[in-house]
C-alpha cells in the first residue's frame, strides 16, 4: 500500500520517513508544552506547521494530523 | 619530421603533453625537437651521451573493463584492462597515445617511468610500460619529482632508479578493478530490476564509494525534513555605563522555559548591575600548516566559492605551469629538503609578494608543520617560478591563496588580547567580552584570507555599577542541522576514511551529475533516497562506510606490500555475490522502488523551493500549456493554492535550494548571457520595492 502522505510504499499508513516524522512530531509535543506553560494539541500542531525551521516531511505529518484534530474538535 | 622513428633511445613516460614539454625542455641540452607520432607530439633529444625521447599518455589510456560491454549482462567477474578508447567513445584519444607509445616503444632500449608519483600515476605508468612498451614495468627507471622546475627535474633524472616493487601501482590497478567489479555489478543489477519487475529501463549507478558518500547526504537530508524544532529563549542585557551601551548575554546560553526567561526579566529591568570580575589574557594565535590538497580545496571554496573538483582542476593547471608543486598530497609539512629560501628570493623579485617575502628572508625560515604527512609529495608550496603566462582571474586567485599560505606559515604568531566581563545583577550573572588583535604577525601575511575576529573591548574596572537599560527576552527555534555543501561532504569523507585524496572531488561531481543531489547546499534527490534505501535493505554492505574503509585499508597494505591483491578481489567476488543474489530475490520492490524514484527525480529537477504561501506545496516551474511560456506555481495549485511568479523566458534557470532573505521565496540561479544573477522568484518581495518605484 502507499503512504498517505505519498507514493512511497507503505507498511501501514506512512512510509519510514513520514513515519518517523510523525513519530518526532508526536514526541516533540511534551517540550513545547513544557516550555510554554501548556498547550493544547491543535495549536501546537498548528505552530509547528507554521514554523520555518519544521523539516518538510514533519510539516507533512503536522498539517494532517491538524486537520483530523480539527475533524474530531481536538482542542 | 613525422612518425619518423630510428632506435637505441631512452623512452621516458609522462602523465600529460604539458609534464611532457617541461620534462623535455630540463634535460635537454639544446632545445628539444618536437616531431608528431600516430599524431601525438612527442620530444627528442640528446643529453650527454645519451638520445632521449619523451611521450605522453592524457591521464588514464587503459581501464578495466568486461568483455560483454552489455548492459543487461551481470554477474561479471571476467574482467581485464582494455584501451581506453575502446571502453569510453569519449576518450578517442587514447587510441592515439597507445599508438605513439607502442611505436616508440619498439626502437627504445631504456625506458623511464616519468608520471605522476602517486597511485594514479603509478598505474598509468605500469599500465603503459606492460601493455603499450611490451613488458618493461620491471625494467623502467622511475623518476620522482613533486614540482616541474628544471633543478628538481635534472635531480630527479640523475637519481631515477629501477624501483624495488610496485606496490603502489598493484594498490591502484586493484582499486580500479575492485571498483569496476563493484559498480558495473549492483548498476546493472539495479537498472534491470526495473524491467525485470516489468517497467521501462532505468540507469541507476552505485559504487563503492559512491554509496557511503551519498548515504552521509541522504541521512542529513532525512534529519532535515523530519525535523521538529524546540523552542527556546535567549535573554540579553543592555547597559549603561558614562553615556556607553554594553550589550551582555544572559549566563545561560538558552532558557527551556518561557517563564524561566520572564522570571529573569522581571527580577533584572530596571536595577543597577555590579561588575563582578574583569579577566584579561593575551593569547597567540599560531600560524597556519600549508596546504595539503583537503585543506586547499575546503579553504578556496570558503574564500572563493570553488567546488572541490573546479580547484582540483585550477591546482593541476598551476602545477603543470611550474607555479606550484604537485596537488594531489596529503601533507601538510614542507621538509627540510625543500629550498624554502630559494622560493622566497624567487617569490621576493615579484611585486605583489616582494614586502613580505624580503622581510621573512631577513630571518631564519621556519615553517609551521601540520600533522599530516604524505611519503610521496611535500604540502602544496609555490616553485617561486614567475608565470609564463598571464593566469586567468581563478588561476590567479588560487595561485595567490598558495603563494599568501606559504608566505604565512613562515610568519610569526599572532597575538590577541581578549577580555572577558562578569555582571552580577539580583542573583543572576550576565556576560560581555571583547577581543582585539594586539600583533597582526602572520595575519598580516594571509590577509585577505585570515578572519578578523576582534569585538571591541567595553572598557569597565571590577566594582562598576552599571545602569540596566533594557532586559530583552528573545522566543527562539532550534534550527535545522544544516546540508552538506561540497567542502563539508569532502571534509566528512576524509574524516571516514572514504575514497582518496585525488578522487573525493570528483566522486561528488559524479553524484551531482547523475542527479542524485543538487544545489549548491546539497539537497538529496528522490533518485538518492531510493538507491540508498533500496541498498540498505537490499545490499547494505554498498553504503556501510565499514565495507570502503576496510577496502581502503586493505589497499594501503597492498601498497605496502603487505597484502595480496588476489585475496582482496577474491572477497570482492564473494562479497558482490551474496548482494546480487539478495537483490535477484528481491527484483520486483527493487524495480517498483526504482522506477517510481526515477519518475519522481525527473519531477524533482523542476521544484525550486517550498511554497511560502500554502506552507505545504512546493514552488515549481511549469511550461504553459497555452503559452509555451515558463512560470512557478503551487503544487497544490488543485487543493486552491494560488501562489504563481513570472520567470525570464531566456537563459537557464538553476535551482539554488536557498530562500529570499526578505521575503522566503525561494532564489533561482538565471544563467543567459554572460552575467548570471540570482533572482527571488517573488514578484512583490520587499527587496524590489525601491525598483518599482523607481528609487
Amino acid at each position: 500500500m502507499a503512504c498517505r502522505l505519498c507514493e512511497r510504499q507503505a507498511a501501514d499508513d506512512f512510509c519510514r520517513y513520514h513515519g518517523d516524522a510523525k513519530a518526532r512530531v508526536e514526541s516533540a509535543y511534551s517540550s513545547w508544552s513544557e516550555a510554554y506553560g501548556s498547550m493544547s494539541w491543535a495549536d501546537y500542531l498548528e505552530a509547528v506547521v507554521k514554523n520555518v525551521e519544521t523539516g518538510e516531511w514533519a510539516a507533512e505529518v503536522a498539517g494532517m494530523m491538524l486537520s483530523e484534530a480539527r475533524a474530531q474538535n481536538r482542542p | 619530421m613525422a612518425d619518423d622513428v630510428s632506435s637505441g633511445y631512452t623512452l621516458v613516460v609522462c602523465e600529460k603533453p604539458d609534464a611532457a614539454r617541461r620534462v623535455a625542455d630540463a634535460l635537454s641540452d639544446g632545445a628539444p625537437s618536437s616531431a608528431m607520432i600516430e599524431g601525438v607530439q612527442t620530444f627528442r633529444f640528446r643529453r650527454g651521451a645519451e638520445e632521449l625521447v619523451v611521450c605522453a599518455a592524457q591521464g588514464h589510456v587503459y581501464a578495466v573493463s568486461d568483455p560483454f560491454a552489455e548492459r543487461s549482462v551481470y554477474p561479471v567477474f571476467d574482467v581485464e584492462w582494455y584501451d581506453y578508447g575502446l571502453v569510453e567513445k569519449e576518450a578517442m584519444g587514447a587510441a592515439r597515445r597507445i599508438a605513439s607509445i607502442k611505436k616508440l616503444a619498439g626502437g627504445a632500449t631504456k625506458f623511464v617511468n616519468a608520471c605522476d608519483y602517486d597511485v594514479e600515476g603509478e598505474t598509468i605508468g605500469f599500465n603503459i610500460l606492460r601493455y603499450a612498451c611490451g613488458g618493461k614495468e620491471s625494467e623502467a627507471r622511475r623518476a620522482k619529482f613533486s614540482t616541474l622546475t628544471k633543478d628538481e627535474l635534472l635531480e630527479a633524472f640523475r637519481a631515477a632508479e629501477v624501483p624495488p616493487s610496485h606496490g603502489m601501482a598493484d594498490a591502484g590497478r586493484t582499486r580500479h578493478l575492485v571498483d569496476f567489479v563493484w559498480g558495473v555489478n549492483l548498476s546493472r543489477a539495479l537498472s534491470q530490476s526495473a524491467v525485470g519487475s516489468g517497467h521501462r529501463y532505468r540507469t541507476v549507478s552505485v559504487g563503492r564509494v559512491q554509496g557511503p558518500t551519498l548515504g552521509f547526504v541522504v541521512e542529513r537530508e532525512g534529519e532535515i525534513r523530519s525535523f521538529v524544532p524546540r523552542p527556546y529563549w535567549t535573554v540579553r542585557g543592555i547597559f549603561e555605563k558614562d553615556g556607553e551601551r554594553l550589550l551582555a548575554a544572559y549566563s545561560k546560553d538558552r532558557l527551556g522555559r518561557k517563564t524561566d526567561a520572564e522570571k529573569v526579566k522581571a527580577e533584572c529591568s530596571g536595577r543597577e548591575g555590579t561588575v563582578s570580575s574583569v579577566v584579561k589574557s593575551v593569547s597567540e594565535v599560531m600560524p597556519p600548516a600549508p596546504f595539503n590538497i583537503g585543506d586547499l580545496q575546503k579553504e578556496a571554496y570558503r574564500a572563493f566559492g570553488y567546488s572541490p573538483s573546479r580547484t582540483m582542476q585550477i591546482a593541476e593547471r598551476l602545477y603543470l605551469d611550474v607555479l606550484i608543486s604537485y596537488p594531489r598530497t596529503s601533507s601538510q609539512r614542507l621538509p627540510p629538503s625543500i629550498d624554502c629560501r630559494k622560493i622566497m628570493r624567487g617569490l621576493a623579485s615579484s611585486k605583489e609578494y616582494s614586502m613580505h617575502a624580503e622581510r621573512l628572508l631577513a630571518g631564519s625560515l621556519r615553517p609551521a608543520q601540520g600533522v599530516k604527512d604524505d611519503p610521496a609529495h611535500p604540502a602544496i608550496h609555490p616553485t617561486g617560478e614567475k608565470p609564463r603566462r598571464p593566469l586567468g582571474a581563478q588561476e590567479a586567485r588560487l595561485y595567490d591563496l598558495v603563494v599568501k599560505r606559504f608566505l604565512s606559515t613562515f610568519a610569526p604568531p599572532a597575538k590577541r588580547e581578549n577580555v572577558s566581563v562578569d555582571v552580577s545583577l539580583n542573583g543572576h550573572l550576565f556576560k560581555l567580552g571583547g577581543r582585539r588583535t594586539v600583533y597582526q604577525g602572520w595575519l598580516e601575511y594571509y590577509a585577505p584570507y585570515s578572519k578578523s575576529a576582534d569585538v571591541d573591548i567595553p572598557r569597565i574596572s571590577e566594582g562598576d555599577r552599571l545602569r540596566v537599560l533594557a532586559v530583552d527576552v528573545e522566543e527562539k527555534f532550534e534550527s535545522k542541522p544544516p546540508r552538506y555543501n561540497q567542502s563539508s561532504l569532502l571534509e566528512k569523507m576524509e574524516l571516514e576514511g572514504i575514497g582518496t585524496k585525488a578522487t573525493r572531488a570528483d566522486m561528488i561531481a559524479t553524484l551531482v551529475d547523475r542527479g542524485y543531489m543538487a544545489g549548491e547546499s546539497l539537497t538529496a534527490s528522490e533518485l538518492g533516497f531510493s538507491v540508498v534505501e533500496t541498498m540498505k535493505l537490499y545490499a547494505p554492505e554498498i553504503i556501510s562506510t565499514g565495507l570502503t574503509r576496510s577496502v581502503e585499508e586493505r589497499l594501503e597494505k597492498i601498497e605496502e606490500g603487505t597484502e595480496s591483491q588476489k585475496e582482496l578481489v577474491r572477497e570482492t567476488v564473494r562479497s558482490i555475490s551474496n548482494q546480487l543474489i539478495m537483490l535477484n530475490q528481491n527484483e520486483e520492490q527493487v524495480g517498483r522502488e526504482i522506477d517510481f524514484a526515477v519518475s519522481a527525480s525527473v519531477a524533482d529537477r523542476y521544484v525550486i523551493g517550498a511554497c511560502p504561501v500554502c506552507k505545504t506545496g512546493k514552488l515549481r516551474i511549469i511550461r504553459s500549456k497555452k503559452t509555451g511560456k515558463r512560470f512557478v506555481g503551487c503544487t497544490n495549485y488543485p487543493s486552491g493554492c494560488r501562489a504563481s511568479a513570472p520567470l525570464p523566458q531566456r537563459g537557464t534557470v538553476k535551482v539554488t535550494q536557498k530562500s529570499c532573505q526578505h521575503c522566503s521565496w525561494p532564489v533561482v540561479y538565471v544563467i543567459a548571457g554572460r552575467a548570471p544573477w540570482r533572482l527571488c522568484v517573488n514578484p512583490n518581495c520587499p527587496s524590489k520595492a525601491g525598483k518599482k518605484r523607481g528609487v
